[in-house]
């Protein structure tokens, strides 16, 4: 097991060395630099763009600013300066990074908790008509852009009389100390960005745990417990433990999916995440901004999938063995 | 602990009572029974990037920064563009009009600290005029000196409340700048840069510093950052103004800015009452005005008198330069241009492109500038017509047409050019459609040209176009366009050939400017050295006539300003003229 672990991360030096190579050239693709959005604005002289292209070592081939930025990130653990914002970008984002964490990680458990129990209950009630409903619902959210289930959400909200919409908070709450009211006006808020981001995965989620029931209902070890007699609610405590497998394994690839999933759902919701930050960074050409953060979401990615394999491992005793 | 509370308090009392109070006019407070207290909720669109203005070029920086938290010596007034005193009380200017002497008003910083000299020349040398401060100002302090040297405004400290600048040579616009520069405290930031470092000063004040460390001389100071979601700003009690009733202001006791990153989220904010003043966009005007005429909404919209650099009026221009010998020639007649404004349909464009809301006559001024404005350009307008568009082309020779209607050069050739427009904002392409579609009815074909906004900027800089469609934003002051309307300079693109780019810095070419062209390069450097505003008004006063009547460009029209108010603000609304009136420190909750 150990062995495994450390064989495993390993691999995620090379990899993450390759993927930051990768962004680092789509980045440099996109047209014009940070100093474009300056070029007609009438408080700047050309001279003064000069001397800040060269300040910001923008007058440098690209290759060479590679380097310079990974040397320090390894050398010194310093993953650049924000462009625009003159401060580390590691501290940029450690700011925005709770809000995030905090609403995808209730995003997933929202989904996962919904999910499994929708497929269970599909898979139990094939053909009926109850399975065909959640079906059809989980489609639905799947195939609504967020951005717009979003607004119809709001505008539902705010047609039947409520007012805590966009934002986590409202204002009189923000910034105040925590307090009861405080909890009671975050939760009146913090349904809404869950529902949207969560909703999108569920159908998902759900198809995959309902094909897993239906497969590991028809397998020969359900037909040889019951044949010895189980009771059917041990038999389903057997089925929906086998079911979770391939799901456990999938679970890494959900963390980055909700961390980009919000991006546009946090522009329209007004969330204090990460994601639209990280949008304009991308439009204001803020690039160690946005590579860090590519970095960030390539990593967590990876051990977002290593955590899966561990969880696999300790779930189903053969991927221990082998 | 009590003796020590109760000195502060006496030194708080006295430095209240020492300061010279400003009183703010009428224009700016007409209701004569305001209240004081609760909170002004504005929005911004991101959390600022720093507290420094001369640090950061970032726009939401400068919102908080320019009017609610700092002052500048001279202030240019709100709705009337004129200049007034601001933390200098009075100012003498010497005879040759080089040398200024401000007087500091008796004003303190937020923690108490008196306003001094040292504090402007502080700003002066490490941030306004330190080249290596990002949102630096030296341009606009640099002026050529009698033999033409470009040489930098200097800054002498007198005595503590006196502070005198020695010019190269008079310079007209120099008030006008001097209301863009806001004073630091120099006792709070000397100590957290490096002298050694100029470059250091980028990094002081960001949006990490605790907001008990920014110290201000405006009507607002910072107290808490939450980011990405709110900014909180609390009254300056220490603040230098006062209201014509001897009400110290601001009325206001906190202003909180709620950052909201997208526009739609913040007008639904708005339309909910949860913000007092924006600016909306011109799309969404007739609705909110549909909605508010309804009178059930918390808010009131008005379209008002463009006072803004922006929206930038458009123009059309025709290039002198351009390689085909006959449109050169076509181009450069009188009569060419003004048949091609008589057939621009100024009424229509406003109509269908700006739903209504722009102003025509706005070309290098805008009429609610009353400082420089000349109403005299109003009459010079060519008003739509085709009939006088037809006589003049066909007094110019082009009087042979082809099958297909169009016109002739004696030549031969039709009469066809392209028309060089960007893709966004989509008003452009939406009048370059409009002018094509006139042109064609007087015999003239013209090819449109749309492409990516950075390629057209290229080409336009290139001199590689026929004709185009541009926009640059108004100025208050002309002098601080010289480099785009004085023939000879960097963005005078309709007739490159007049600047001689192999110099550095580039040098005019008078042999190739038209006589008129002349007249106006000379205008610009007399108005420049001119320090006495009557007579810098005369002189552009003529440039403005000069351009409207040789029509360089043409000038289409120009956006209005639309802003909106929450109806529980006081002293807020627009004037008789339509000229809004709103700041942070006059404006209360009824």
């Amino acid at each position: 097991m150990w062995t495994f672990i450390v064989r495993r991360i390993l691999i995620m030096i090379p990899m993450m060395f390759f993927v930051s190579v990768i962004c680092f050239v789509v980045t440099e693709l996109q047209p014009g630099d940070f100093l474009s959005q300056y070029l007609e604005n009438p408080r700047i002289s050309p001279e003064q763009i000069e001397s800040l292209r060269r300040e910001l070592a923008l007058d440098k081939p690209a290759y060479q600013r590679y380097f310079m930025w990974i040397k320090n990130i390894v050398t010194k653990g310093d993953f650049g300066y924000s462009f625009s914002y003159q401060r580390p970008v590691v501290e940029l984002i450690w700011e925005r990074l709770g809000w995030t964490v905090a609403i995808s990680v209730l995003t997933i458990g929202f989904q996962w908790l919904f999910a499994t129990l929708m497929g269970i209950y599909s898979a139990l009630h094939p053909y009926t008509p109850g399975d065909y409903t959640l079906t059809v619902l989980g489609f639905i959210g799947l195939s609504i852009p967020e951005f717009f289930l979003a607004l119809v959400l709001t505008y539902l909200v705010l047609r039947l009389g409520g007012t805590a919409v966009g934002g986590l908070f409202s204002p009189q709450f923000i910034g105040a100390p925590m307090s009861w009211a405080k909890f009671i006006d975050l939760l009146k808020h913090l349904w809404l960005p869950i529902v949207v981001i969560g909703v999108s995965g569920l159908a998902g989620l759900m198809r995959i745990m309902r094909g897993n029931m239906l497969d590991v209902l028809g397998s020969p070890f359900v037909t040889a417990l019951r044949a010895r007699g189980l009771d059917e609610k041990t038999v389903r405590r057997h089925v929906i433990k086998n079911a979770m497998n391939p799901l456990v394994s999938i679970a890494g690839m959900e963390l980055p999916n909700v961390f980009s999933g919000t991006i546009i759902a946090s522009i329209v919701l007004n969330l204090p995440t990460i994601g639209p930050f990280f949008y304009s960074a991308l439009l204001n050409h803020d690039q160690y901004l946005v590579m860090a953060f590519l970095l960030f979401i390539a990593l967590i990615t990876q051990i977002g999938n290593l955590l899966a394999d561990i969880a696999l491992a300790l779930l189903d005793p053969r991927i221990r063995i082998s | 602990m009590r003796k020590v509370l109760l000195l502060v308090l006496a030194l708080l009392a006295c430095a209240v009572f020492a300061t010279e109070y400003m009183v703010q006019d009428e224009l700016l407070t007409p209701d004569p029974s305001p209240k004081t207290g609760g909170t002004l909720r504005l929005a911004l669109a991101s959390t600022p990037e720093s507290f420094l203005l001369y640090g950061t070029l970032d726009g939401s920086s400068y919102s908080v920064i320019m009017g609610p938290m700092f002052s500048p010596l001279v202030e240019m007034h709100p709705v009337t563009n004129e200049i007034k005193p601001a933390l200098a009380k009075s100012w003498v200017v010497s005879a040759d009009g080089k040398e200024v002497t401000f007087r500091l008003r008796e004003a303190y910083w937020s923690d108490g600290t008196p306003i001094t000299a040292d504090d402007v020349v502080f700003t002066f040398q490490y941030f306004v005029m330190n080249q290596y401060a990002r949102g630096n100002s030296i341009a606009r302090f640099t002026i050529p000196d009698e033999k033409g040297v470009n040489k930098m405004i200097e800054w002498v400290k007198i005595d503590d409340k006196t502070v005198k600048a020695i010019l190269p040579s008079p310079y007209g616009a120099f008030f006008t700048v001097l209301s863009h520069v806001y004073i630091y405290p120099k006792h709070k930031l000397e100590p957290l840069i490096d002298k050694n470092d100029l470059g250091s000063v980028n990094k002081v004040w960001l949006s990490n510093t605790d907001p008990k460390e920014i110290v201000v001389n405006g009507p607002f100071k910072p107290v808490q950052l939450i980011t990405d979601q709110k900014l909180v700003l609390e009254r300056n009690p220490y603040f230098w103004k006062v209201d014509r009733f001897g009400n110290r202001l601001p009325y206001f006791d906190r202003v909180e800015y709620l950052i909201i990153r997208d526009a739609e989220i913040r007008l639904a904010k708005f339309m909910a009452g949860e913000i007092d003043f924006m600016a909306i966009s011109s799309r969404d005007f007739p609705m909110l005005k549909e909605q508010e005429l309804t009178g059930k909404t918390p808010y009131v919209v008005y379209a008002t008198q463009p006072t803004q650099a922006t929206p930038s009026p458009i123009h059309i221009s025709f290039n002198f330069d351009v390689d085909d010998p006959e449109l050169r020639d076509l181009f450069r007649k009188l009569e060419f241009r003004e048949a091609m404004e008589y057939a621009l349909n100024r009424e229509r464009i406003i109509d269908e492109v700006f739903a209504g809301l722009a102003i025509p006559d706005a070309g290098l001024i805008l009429p609610s500038n009353k400082a420089f404005y000349n109403p005299k350009v109003e009459e010079l307008l060519r008003p739509y017509d085709l009939k006088k568009a037809n006589e003049l082309l066909d007094k110019i020779g082009l009087t042979k047409r082809d099958k297909e209607g169009y016109r002739l050069f004696p030549s031969g050739r039709r009469v066809e050019f392209n028309l060089l427009v960007q893709n966004s904002p989509k008003e452009y392409q939406d009048v370059a459609v409009i002018f094509a579609e006139d042109l064609k009815k007087i015999g003239i074909k013209v090819n449109l040209q749309i492409l990516d906004a950075s390629l057209v900027g290229q080409m336009f800089g290139a001199s590689n176009f026929q004709a185009g469609i541009r926009a640059f934003g108004n100025q208050p002051d002309l002098q601080l366009r010289k480099a785009i309307w004085q023939p000879g300079t960097q963005l005078y693109y309709w007739h490159y050939s007049t600047m001689d780019k192999t110099k550095t810095p580039p040098q005019p070419v008078f042999e190739e400017m038209l006589d008129w062209e002349k007249r106006i390069w000379e205008l610009f450097e007399k108005a420049q050295i001119e320090m006495d505003p009557a007579k810098r008004k005369a002189y552009y006063d003529e440039v403005q006539e000069l351009y409207h009547i040789y029509l360089p460009v043409i000038f289409v029209c120009k956006g209005m300003n639309i802003w909106g108010f929450n109806k529980t603000l006081g002293n807020a609304g627009v004037t008789e003229e339509g000229v809004p009136i709103f700041t942070v420190w006059t404006s209360y909750r009824k």
